[in-house]
């Protein structure tokens, strides 16, 4: 399949949409693969029902490759894994970190079609602004819902929170009988859960998307796995209270 | 039901079966025991092969762009430990790896059972070498083949001679664990210590080969890549260094937190996961390992001591 929109939205992350319609539910993921380069597991970016949409951070061959050729022919396996438990929670609090940020897009999407955006708040941290995933949209979100942004250095040009992500959670202690959806990299997740803890929030509210190295999307290649699991099969999202025990969490 | 077989009807059994299948066997050559195509009962080995049958189901390396073949195989002469490899590889990745499934439902397994313990195996701390789950089990002994046929290959052995002895099976399982005894698991998963000094002990001689992995009947882990040939997949190794790597980084950056993942996969996650040792004793991995690391040590070892 081709893309039938190709974005840069940084220096180095760019936005795919399909024609085809999601089929997939925030927080899935599919593998994308382009013949005789490989194939990378890539979270769904777009809510059910919208256009295929997929965020991508340049980082190594797949991701370099379809960036570099943006009419390549790519191959589509999916969806797999599990979805944010969003449903029946009173507030949902999602925290993303960096490239984190696409399933929460999805999340998003999926919240406001089925007119929950109320219940909704996101705390998105970027490098700097320069690294700032959707800027457009994140404009038209923040009239929305509570979206909140922050950059660890600012500049110039930039007025609005500077700080790491977890700065912003003690602003959203009032929700802390709702859950927390994080995700991001390993250490921004380990500070983000100590924060949550810390401002009540409880093990069992807390909920991780985990990275693994994936070959196979399906339980079958081995490469994912966090203790017991396959991070493609049973997850990738967790409940931190089921993992919390895990020396290679946060690894 | 059990049967009694003389080696003529083995051989009969043998026609009938190849009459379906494409017939495969443990077979003595130039030293070692491999297998290979057969024409005959009479060339089948009954000694254990040198390298375990995971190939006929996992190849070491293939195409996955092209569709699964369901090719009819019997495989003779497979040893006890490595049929249970499969049946407790099945637990995870049959139905799920397209190329292993098609495979496992047309292959027949007809495994021996062991007279004597091989040098160093430890089967009978799994259960073995007298399987309560099979295609076509044979046991040789005292002159006879004693053949049980699971339900879909029973039609195999209609005709033949009912065993009038239809316990030998189990009575020849209590013998042996009687003969060699067992390595007491002693609930293993609950006793392996994260930050125990095996891991980093091992770890300071081991090479890195992946001798251990290629070797076991158990180990299904696959690299999948693409090269300009297609998409392959690959036996693969946990004890190699890109196995975990990401472009973000490596859960497992020391050959001791990889030694470790493996004997924890082995004792620990699959156990709880899917109730079962992913391990049947066959020794394969010591006899194998070019630096003598023993994984019966990771089950005896007193990690209350340390
Ligand atoms: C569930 C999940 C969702 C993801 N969603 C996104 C997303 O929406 N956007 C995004 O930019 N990135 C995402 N990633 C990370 C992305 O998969 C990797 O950056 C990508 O696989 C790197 O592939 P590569 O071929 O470019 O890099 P190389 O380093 O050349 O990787 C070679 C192979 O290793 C594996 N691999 C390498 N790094 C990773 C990794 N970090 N995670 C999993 N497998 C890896 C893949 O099989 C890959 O093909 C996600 C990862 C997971 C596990
Ligand atoms: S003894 Fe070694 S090779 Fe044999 S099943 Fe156990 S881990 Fe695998
Ligand atoms: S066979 Fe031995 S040396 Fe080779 S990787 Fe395994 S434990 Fe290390
Ligand atoms: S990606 Fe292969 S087992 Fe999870």
């Amino acid at each position: 399949m081709k893309p039938i929109k190709f974005r840069m939205e940084t220096d180095d992350t760019y936005t795919m949409v399909f024609s085809k319609k999601t089929d997939s539910h925030a927080g899935q993921f599919y593998m994308l693969s382009v013949d005789g380069v490989g194939e990378s597991p890539i979270s769904v970016a777009s809510g059910f029902c919208n256009p295929l949409t997929f965020s991508i951070k340049a980082v190594g061959s797949v991701t370099r490759y379809i960036m570099e050729h943006r009419d390549a022919e790519i191959g589509l396996r999916g969806p797999y894994g599990n979805v944010w438990p969003w449903k029946g929670s009173d507030h949902i609090v999602a925290i993303a970190g960096g490239i984190g940020i696409p399933p929460i897009k999805a999340l998003i999407e999926d919240m406001e079609s089925e007119g929950n955006l109320h219940d909704l708040t996101v705390l998105y941290g970027a490098r700097s602004p320069r690294d700032i995933v959707y800027r457009n949209e994140i404009e038209a979100w923040k009239k929305k819902l509570d979206f909140r942004v922050t950059v660890d250095s600012g500049d110039s040009s930039w007025n609005g929170h500077v700080g790491v992500v977890t700065t912003l959670i003690p602003g959203v202690d009032e929700f802390r009988k709702g859950r927390a959806f994080v995700i991001g990299p390993p250490i921004m997740m380990k500070f983000s859960v100590q924060e949550l803890l810390k401002n009540g929030f409880s093990p069992e509210n807390i909920y991780l998307s985990l990275e693994r190295r994936m070959e196979c999307g399906i339980g079958v290649c081995g490469h994912c796995n966090l203790g017991q699991w396959y991070v493609c099969e049973s997850g990738p999202i967790f409940r931190y209270s089921d993992v919390m025990n895990e020396p290679e969490l946060f690894l | 039901m059990i049967y009694e077989l003389t080696r003529d009807d083995m051989e009969k059994l043998y026609q009938r079966i190849s009459q379906e299948y494409e017939t495969f066997g443990a077979k003595e050559e130039l030293g070692e025991v491999i297998f290979s195509r057969i024409s005959s009962f009479s060339e089948v080995s009954e000694e254990k092969s040198s390298y375990s049958p995971k190939d006929f189901l996992i190849k070491r390396s293939e195409n996955i762009l092209e569709v699964p073949r369901a090719d009819k195989k019997a495989v003779f002469g497979v040893k006890s430990c490595d049929l249970r490899g499969f049946q407790i590889m099945d637990l995870q990745i049959l139905n799920k790896d397209p190329f292993y499934t098609v495979r496992r439902e047309n292959t027949i397994f007809v495994n021996f059972v062991c007279n004597e313990m091989c040098n160093g195996g430890f089967c009978t701390s799994f259960g073995g070498p007298v399987l309560d789950r099979y295609d076509i089990q044979v046991l040789h002994r005292d002159g006879k083949y004693f053949v049980q046929a699971d339900d879909r290959y029973e039609r195999f052995l209609t005709g033949f001679k009912i065993s009038q002895d239809q316990n030998v099976f189990s009575r020849h399982s209590q013998e042996f664990l009687q003969r060699y005894g067992k390595i007491d698991l002693n609930g293993i998963e609950k006793r392996m210590k994260w930050n125990s000094k095996l891991w980093s002990e091992f770890a300071s001689y081991c090479i890195s080969c992946g001798a251990c992995n290629y070797s076991c009947p158990t180990c299904y882990c696959i690299d999948v890549y693409d090269d300009e040939t297609g998409r392959k997949k690959e036996w693969d190794s946990c004890i190699l260094e890109g196995f975990t790597r990401t472009a973000a980084g490596n859960v497992r950056p020391e050959l001791s937190d990889r030694l470790r993942q493996r004997f924890y996969h082995k004792f620990k996650y699959y156990k709880l996961s899917k109730g079962e040792y992913l391990c049947t004793g066959c020794n394969r991995c010591v006899d194998d390992c070019p630096v003598d690391i023993d994984i019966k040590e990771v089950i005896t070892h007193d990690y209350d001591k340390e």
